[in-house]
């Protein structure tokens, strides 16, 4: 030890550009690996059309982005979202590609756990291998936040997890977005905009007394929206929907939150617009262009 | 004795006049204040088209800028608008006020003050007559300045 000690800064010094060749190789591959930027940039853009953030953020209480603990009170009880940060020990860290997909579209934690569909992963089970696997990157390259998820405050029988296995059976219908090939570019991108990746239909579809969404109401609002909210019809319906907006109107609310009364929106859907004003002019336009041709539908909203 | 036999009917009498006529005015106030306040929000939201009426060259800027002006005179006025315990359904029947208002009142006149500012950031620029710039102010305005208030303090009417 005695003789190796004055070596040791002597060798240092002859190290040091090795090391710094080594970890800058580490880091570049770490990137390559793990975290390809493009990948990166383009999952930061997923994930604010997903709106991630807000749902996996207790923004009220100032909780770390991704660090999950927001409270979403539903008929079937109270939801606390889950730590998505790629911490090792609370969040997704240890999350191999085909476990996150599992998660994300197929409902299905890595242990094996059925996930409640609070979780729109009957909607995200339309979201390709790319965009899915983009948004993961992109989540892998933010800071870890260790936070242990809160247990949900869910009313029984739907705090049964093992129930949901029967759920599934019953109402999950797994499979990607496939494209109407009678239909445009843009017709498709904003199908697989509202009814996958934003998953729009999650809250502006009426739901079953299960919970499932009403397939016959695509779209046409519901009483019962999250935090007890109405939440609007939004089919092209002249009276109860939005039947009388043009396209222009349409955008003008995805991107300033503003109706063609010049009513501004409050309440969740200001969430959801703070994430679609983001978006791509062309990404909003082909939700307007897909909302323009879904079928009509009146507010019913009594379920 | 006459008196004593007036007051036995009186007192109950003048009681149920109390009881009865104290809630009704209350209520004709209230009534009053809605009325107010739904008008000033729709003056706001009109003020809000006409911007966006010059982002759409559908009308010219000074009309913008006089919106604008009355925007800021509006903004001084929400507290007038929103006297304690007046929460409940606006006349339209499509929207209530929350009792958030008064619960949280600080941060009401917080939100008050945000949507001022955006008020004031949407002056200057439409001072400067880029409509990039107008139309970054005015969605700001909207989203953070009305949308935040409505966010909070508002709710959609169950019917």
């Amino acid at each position: 030890m005695r003789r190796l000690s004055p070596e040791i800064p002597r060798r240092n010094q002859k190290i040091t550009p090795v090391i710094a060749g080594l970890l800058l190789l580490a880091v570049c591959s770490g990137a390559a690996f793990g975290a390809d930027p493009g990948a990166v940039a383009r999952g930061a853009y997923l994930a604010t059309a997903a709106g991630c953030e807000g749902c996996h953020t207790d923004k009220e209480h100032g909780g770390q982005r991704y660090a999950g603990g927001r409270a979403l009170a539903t008929p079937f009880g109270t939801f606390y979202s889950p730590n998505i940060t790629s911490d090792a020990e609370t969040g997704i860290g240890r999350w191999s590609d085909a476990q996150f997909l599992r998660a994300l579209r197929d409902g299905v934690r890595p242990d094996g756990a059925d996930l409640f569909p609070v979780f729109p992963y009957t909607s995200f089970t339309g979201i390709t291998d790319d965009d899915a696997l983009a948004i993961k990157s992109y989540l892998f390259s933010l800071p870890p936040v260790r936070q242990a998820d809160r247990p949900h405050d869910a009313s029984f029988p739907f705090s049964w997890r093992f129930l949901l296995n029967f759920w599934r059976w019953l109402f999950f219908t797994p499979g990607s977005f496939h494209a109407q090939p009678n239909r445009s570019a843009e017709y498709n991108r904003g199908k697989y905009l509202v009814t996958a990746l934003a998953h729009c239909d999650e809250c502006h579809t009426p739901r079953n007394w299960f919970g499932a969404m009403q397939a016959d109401a695509f779209l046409a609002g519901t009483r019962s929206g999250p935090d007890g909210k109405k939440v609007p019809n939004i089919t092209p319906d002249p009276t109860t929907g939005i039947g009388k907006w043009s396209e222009a109107d349409i955008l003008n609310l995805l991107k300033d939150g503003q109706t063609p009364e010049f009513d501004f929106v409050g309440g969740a859907m200001k969430e959801v617009v703070d994430d679609t004003a983001r978006l791509s002019d062309d990404d909003r336009r082909a939700i307007a262009v897909f909302l323009k041709n879904v079928p009509t539908k009146p507010f019913e909203g009594n379920r | 004795m006459g008196f004593t036999r007036v007051s036995i009917f009186a007192v109950p009498a003048v009681l149920i006049v109390l009881l009865g006529a104290g809630p009704a005015l209350a209520q004709a106030a209230n009534e009053k204040v809605m009325q107010e306040r739904q008008a000033l929000m729709k003056q706001q939201g009109a003020d809000m088209g006409a911007v966006k009426g010059y982002l759409d060259d559908k009308n010219d800027l000074a009309k913008a800028s006089a919106a604008a002006v009355d925007l800021s005179a509006t903004m001084k006025k929400i507290p007038d608008v929103f006297p304690p315990n007046t929460a409940g359904p606006n006349p339209d029947g499509k929207y209530e006020t929350k009792p958030e208002v008064w619960s949280d009142n600080k941060g009401f006149l917080e939100q008050r003050d945000i949507a001022a500012k955006k008020v004031e950031a949407l002056q200057v620029a439409l001072k400067g007559a880029d409509k990039a710039a107008i139309q970054t102010a005015f969605g700001e305005l909207g989203k953070e300045g009305c949308g935040g208030c409505h966010q909070k303090f508002r709710a959609e009417i169950k019917k």
